[in-house]
């Protein structure tokens, strides 16, 4: 029988990783008694929003306090001491990203 | 056959069509037909580079990826690169890798930059990448399928995919493929990859951040002083404060510019000079977030924060008296590797 010459086999282009490949920390099953960190990006109203954000999540649990921080940009990562300060003083961390 | 050390995952099809179809139903591609990786084109691109699949091209940091060779070089297959294209992006991936390029940022951003790929050196009469007429159009295998590479290990490798982390407003048809060469054949100036630290007699590329080109014609305008005014306006209108902007001078306008004697570092110093504003003009303009106050209403602020910041190189036609303004994502500083090829 001759070869089937239509058949192809390819290959995915995608990372292996694509799906939860990133080290996400553990996350917080409670938040009663946290302490919330809010990280700015600099862009407009996200820290009123932020804040907004606390404020609901204080009808629903006993939240201890929130620490504010800004980046000052928009567009890159937060600088290494910002992150490691809200790791110290904080439970969990929301963090404002794009506009 | 399975070729030994491909770890990606295999599909069969009866053929091409079902293959085309997969690929799109999937969101693998750009939206265009794709070159069905088959494990004997992947294994010529590695080859061509002499790298096994499992090796790590580079690392990006914000994402934690890891651009393996064998996930580039399927992606390389599917652009529709031939293999001695392989090692110019081998390096371009090791360009946008470096923290300072900040790829998630430009990749994902509202401002819709793409990622252009600019070679210098011998590589480019080797290879046949178009520094010449219509260099940002299409009709040439290399400057089309080396760009589209890189925007399809971005969508398929880094995770910036349309609608879901690439959140352009509008974004160009650089998405698509984004690469040219400099012409250093007739610019009396040292080339690019000198300028970036490199030998005369290597190759390299340099990867930025890119919009789209604004295209400047200065007709009848032959002294840098007039026809650069024009430029810098169009560098004005781009917005204030970018942290790098790339001006593309056509064979004509650098024919002028050789007559006055001009440099590389005059050019830049002067659109750098002329391209300011006031903080009261930058004001009606609203473009700051925050408005400038005070002192720094009568202060001039310029389009590009440095002369540094301005790039300035010779390609294009011929025939034209054009310069191409290409702005650059804030958060990002363009990177030059050398591209390591095979003696």
């Amino acid at each position: 029988m001759a070869p089937d010459t239509n058949r192809l086999i390819t290959l995915d282009p995608r990372d292996a990783a694509v799906d939860g490949g990133m080290l996400l920390a553990p996350r917080t099953a409670n938040l009663d008694g946290a302490v919330i960190g809010l990280l700015s990006n600099n862009n407009p109203n996200s820290e009123e929003l932020m804040r907004m954000i606390v404020d609901m999540l204080k009808e629903k649990y006993a939240i201890a306090g929130a620490v504010e921080a800004n980046k000052g940009t928009n567009r890159w990562p937060a600088p290494t001491e910002i992150i490691e300060d809200l790791a110290d003083r904080c439970d969990v961390t929301i963090h404002a990203t794009a506009d | 056959m399975t070729t030994p050390g491909l770890a990606s995952a295999r599909y069969r099809f009866d053929g091409w069509d079902e293959a085309q179809e997969f690929y799109h139903s999937r969101g693998l591609t750009d939206g265009l037909p794709i070159v069905p990786p088959t494990e004997t084109k992947v294994q010529a691109m590695l080859d061509a580079v002499e790298l096994a699949p499992s090796d790590v091209i580079a690392s990006e940091g914000v994402r934690q990826k890891e651009f393996t060779a064998e996930k580039v070089a399927i992606n390389a297959v599917m652009a529709g690169c031939l293999p001695e294209y392989m090692p110019i992006i081998v390096a371009a991936v090791e360009a946008i890798s470096e923290r300072t390029f900040n790829l998630h940022a430009n990749t994902t951003t509202t401002g819709g930059t793409s990622l252009l790929a600019v070679v210098s050196g011998r590589i480019v009469q080797e290879l046949k990448i178009n520094s010449g007429t219509g260099l940002l159009g299409h009709g040439f295998r290399a400057n089309a399928s080396i760009g589209r590479a890189l925007a399809l290990v971005k969508i398929n490798v880094y995770g910036s995919v349309p609608h879901e982390m690439d959140k352009s407003t509008f974004t160009h048809g650089g998405k698509y493929t984004y690469c040219f060469a400099e012409n250093d054949e007739i610019s009396p100036w040292e080339p690019l990859r000198v300028d970036r630290g490199f030998p005369t007699d290597s190759s390299t590329v340099t990867m930025f951040a890119a919009g789209a080109p604004v295209q400047v014609s200065t007709a009848e305008l032959q002294q840098p002083e007039e026809f650069l005014l024009p430029v810098a306006d169009s560098m004005i209108g781009l917005g204030p404060r970018h942290r790098e902007m790339l001006v593309v001078l056509s064979p004509e306008i650098m024919g002028y510019v050789k007559m006055a004697g001009w440099t590389k570092r005059q050019i830049s110093e002067f659109l750098f000079e002329r391209a300011k504003r006031t903080g009261i003009e930058w004001n009606e303009w609203l473009r700051f977030t925050t408005s400038l106050t005070g002192n720094d209403l009568d202060a001039s602020h310029p389009a590009v924060r440095s002369a540094d910041g301005i790039t300035v190189l010779c390609a294009g036609g011929a025939a034209g008296p054009m310069t191409a303004v290409i702005n650059t994502f804030s958060g990002s500083e363009s990177q030059t590797r050398r591209i390591k090829v095979r003696e």
